[in-house]
């Protein structure tokens, strides 16, 4: 390991630049977020730390952040970066309005804060944002729904459906194996809840939940929403499980309960 | 009321051609509050010298759900002062996710606070500002009154430029601080009707909107 | 400056954690115990005060709390010299948003300016992260009154009782025993106390040891924010029979 890896900005023999790489495990520690592209709607899901009893469940800092009207981001990794990067992002959003009069278009602000994570890779003594980022909207009178993702290094790119954070690499195989193509409202929702409840086993109330659609405002899921889905995904599952026992003649599975109480005082 | 924008060293100046100043004189700006909402009016000529060049002007931003700012003056002070300060609001905004906004008053001390900053600097924005707002919390109506100076008064209806003259009478006798919506369009009716009947400007009618509990409209009957 | 030093900034370790941030922490629960807890209708913050000679001249400076503003207090943990830098921040940022809106500055916001200077140091150059803890209490017309807490990293959370420093474990764990929804100011006043006459490390308690402070309403409906006198500790610490007996002769 040597200093390569102490130094800042710099490659070692072998060209990695091992702080941004330590970056991705900062992302990889922090909670999943997931991003689903449906026929004209785009939808954010997140897993959300369940709360410790004795905090304050009014004000806890939410994982999904308006950039602009028609702009919503979820990040995976440390909080306070992110709420550096998030408002660089909001503050180039109206700068962009008031020197072109358009709103941002979501390539161009994403390209923006890949620009600002790339450019903490390479200048002298700031160490790389440790965040992931997925970003959704609708460029202004488009009815095209967007998601992109940015990382670390600066990386961006476009995606149908993606994950990111923990268990990242499992809910995107999830989503690759059940993505479809022009799903609708429902079926796009219905996804981004049913592939983060294969990291989450604590249910509605550990998942938050963003939907954009052209030219309205963001609308946050209620929780007794987001149960009617986990609900529904439930039935299925037990319906889908009861006739494979069915076949292969009874071996259920049980102890979720524990491993869900023991997620939940992790924070 | 002795406003700078209506003394006699701006409108004719000596060379007898018409000072770009006493342009914003001859733009209308009315606001009239009331029990729930606050109506904000302004002319919808663009003036220049002695040209109208526009007829179907917009003299207001919308800064939040709740404030909107009608404004007169310098032609290119005037967007580019209330386009900033439309950023800067929703930034704002933003910052919280949208679950808190600016109330009218914050915004009103806010955009005076800027205007007093820019009067100080080389280039100061030559811009008077009406700003109407509701507050939602609170559930009052506010309107606000300010100069090129950032002068800045919290008042129950006010006008900028000549109309002035012509409308505060009509208000001091008939305005009412619990008036419903109705009552209060009736009164912008009768200070229109006066500017008609009295003025001897061209402004090509007012654009009307009013701001309360449910957001920013505007009225089309005008 | 020379290459040599800001070089030593915080970098991420190869499992992606920050150590500079770690050990920060790690001062931080070398420190007094400080503790906040919400009542219905106000606030109370108690800290403890690590006093290290005979000598020191007590009641000249609060140690451990800190007015902020006009609606809000905090509570401070871990090394006092940073603290004062964050504090003094603080006041300004609050002072200029008066300034700019002419209204208060809700509380969120405000802690979120501080968390946003203290994340500053966590990821540019030559820099080490503050060494302190903070928590919070004030009140704004947005969310009533509301009780926070800050780290080193930058992180902030919203709390209905919390602790931080020394045997803050234990302290929490204590708090979670005792806390009861909507308890009132002056019950909170008496968990508050309970609780630090039991993780402090010295058997009694004195006015010495502790600081007190209190957000509340008054009778108008105005806040007031209050840092007790010695006075007053040692009237609250008689009330619960914490205090020990008046013997000026003995040592504490």
């Amino acid at each position: 390991m040597g200093s390569y890896d102490r130094a800042l900005s710099v490659h070692s023999p072998d060209g990695h630049v091992f702080q941004v790489e330590y970056a991705l495990e900062a992302v990889k520690r922090g909670t999943c977020a997931v991003g689903v592209k449906g026929s004209d709607i785009v939808v954010l899901g997140c897993e959300k730390r369940s709360a410790v009893k004795l905090q304050d469940t009014r004000i806890t800092p939410s994982k999904i952040g308006l950039v602009d009207n028609h702009v919503c981001l979820a990040f995976a990794g440390l909080n306070a970066d992110a709420r550096i990067l998030i408002d660089r992002a909001r503050v180039e959003a109206q700068s962009h309005r008031l020197t072109v009069e358009d709103p941002v278009t979501i390539e161009y602000i994403t390209k923006y804060i890949a620009g600002v994570q790339q450019r903490y890779t390479q200048s002298g003594g700031v160490r790389p944002f440790g965040i992931s980022t997925l970003i959704i909207g609708f460029d202004p009178n488009d009815k095209t729904p967007r998601l992109y993702q940015t990382e670390p290094s600066g990386i961006f790119s476009a995606w149908k459906a993606n994950a990111i954070g923990r268990s990242s690499k499992t809910v995107r195989e999830f989503l690759e194996r059940n993505y479809k193509e022009d799903m609708n409202r429902e079926e796009t929702i219905k996804l981004a809840v049913k592939s983060l409840l294969e990291v989450v086993q604590t249910g509605a109330k550990n998942i938050e939940i963003a939907i954009m659609a052209p030219g309205k405002p963001i609308e946050m899921m209620p929780v007794d929403d987001i149960e009617e889905y986990v609900k529904v995904i439930e039935e299925e599952k037990k319906e889908e499980a009861a006739k494979k026992t069915q076949r292969r003649g009874g071996a259920g599975s049980g102890g979720s309960g524990l491993t869900s109480t023991l997620l939940s005082q992790r924070t | 009321m002795a406003h700078g924008i209506m003394d006699g060293t701006d409108g004719w100046g000596t060379g007898g051609c018409l000072s770009r100043l006493s342009d914003s004189g001859r733009e209308v700006l009315l606001g009239i509050t009331g029990k729930d909402f606050t109506i904000i009016a302004a002319s919808k000529a663009a003036v220049r010298g002695i040209t109208i060049l526009k007829a179907e002007d917009d003299k207001t931003r919308a800064l939040n759900q709740h404030t909107l700012m009608a404004y007169s003056g310098e032609a290119g002070d005037t967007v580019q002062f209330a386009e900033y300060i439309q950023a800067n609001v929703a930034l704002y905004g933003m910052r919280t996710n949208l679950t808190q906004e600016l109330s009218p008053p914050a915004v009103a001390n806010f955009v005076r606070n800027q205007l007093a900053t820019s009067l100080r600097s080389r280039n100061a924005k030559h811009v008077n500002l009406l700003i109407g707002g509701f507050d939602p919390v609170k559930k009052t109506p506010h309107l606000y009154w300010m100069d090129y100076l950032a002068a800045k008064a919290e008042v129950p209806y006010a006008a900028h430029g000549y109309a002035a003259y012509y409308c505060l009478s009509i208000l001091d006798k008939h305005h009412h601080p619990d008036i419903d919506l109705e009552k209060g369009k009736e009164l912008l009716k009768m200070c229109i009707g006066e500017l008609r009947h009295r003025m001897p400007i061209e402004f090509k009618g007012m654009r009307v909107k009013v701001v309360s509990a449910e957001g920013i409209t505007e009225l089309e009957e005008f | 400056m020379s290459r040599r030093y800001d070089s030593r900034t915080t970098i991420f370790s190869p499992e992606g954690r920050l150590y500079q941030v770690e050990y920060a922490l790690e001062a931080i629960s070398h420190a007094g115990t400080a503790l906040g807890i919400l009542a219905k209708d106000g606030i109370v913050l108690a800290a403890e005060k690590k006093v290290t000679s005979k000598l020191l001249e007590q009641d000249t400076s609060a140690e451990k709390l800190y007015i902020l503003n006009d609606n809000m207090i905090c509570a401070v943990a871990g090394m006092t010299a940073d603290a004062n830098i964050l504090i003094n921040y603080a006041r300004r940022a609050a002072q200029n948003y008066l300034y700019t809106y002419n209204e208060d500055i809700p509380c969120e916001q405000l802690v979120k300016r501080l968390c946003d200077l203290k994340q500053g140091y966590t990821q540019h150059g030559g820099l080490r992260p503050f060494g302190v803890s903070f928590i919070y209490a004030g009140y704004d017309s947005h969310r009533q009154f509301q009780l926070y807490q800050s780290n080193p990293s930058g992180n902030y959370g919203g709390w209905k009782a919390t602790s931080v420093g020394a045997n803050n474990a234990s302290a929490q764990a204590l708090l979670k025993q005792d806390y009861k929804e909507d308890c009132t100011l002056q019950e909170a006043c008496a968990t508050a106390v309970k609780i630090l006459s039991k993780t402090m490390d010295s058997t009694t308690l004195t006015s010495e040891k502790i600081e007190f402070a209190t957000v509340g309403k008054t009778e108008s409906g105005e806040i007031y924010h209050h840092l007790w006198t010695a006075d007053e500790i040692t009237a609250l610490l008689k009330e619960h029979k914490l205090g020990k007996e008046e013997d000026p002769e003995q040592d504490s």
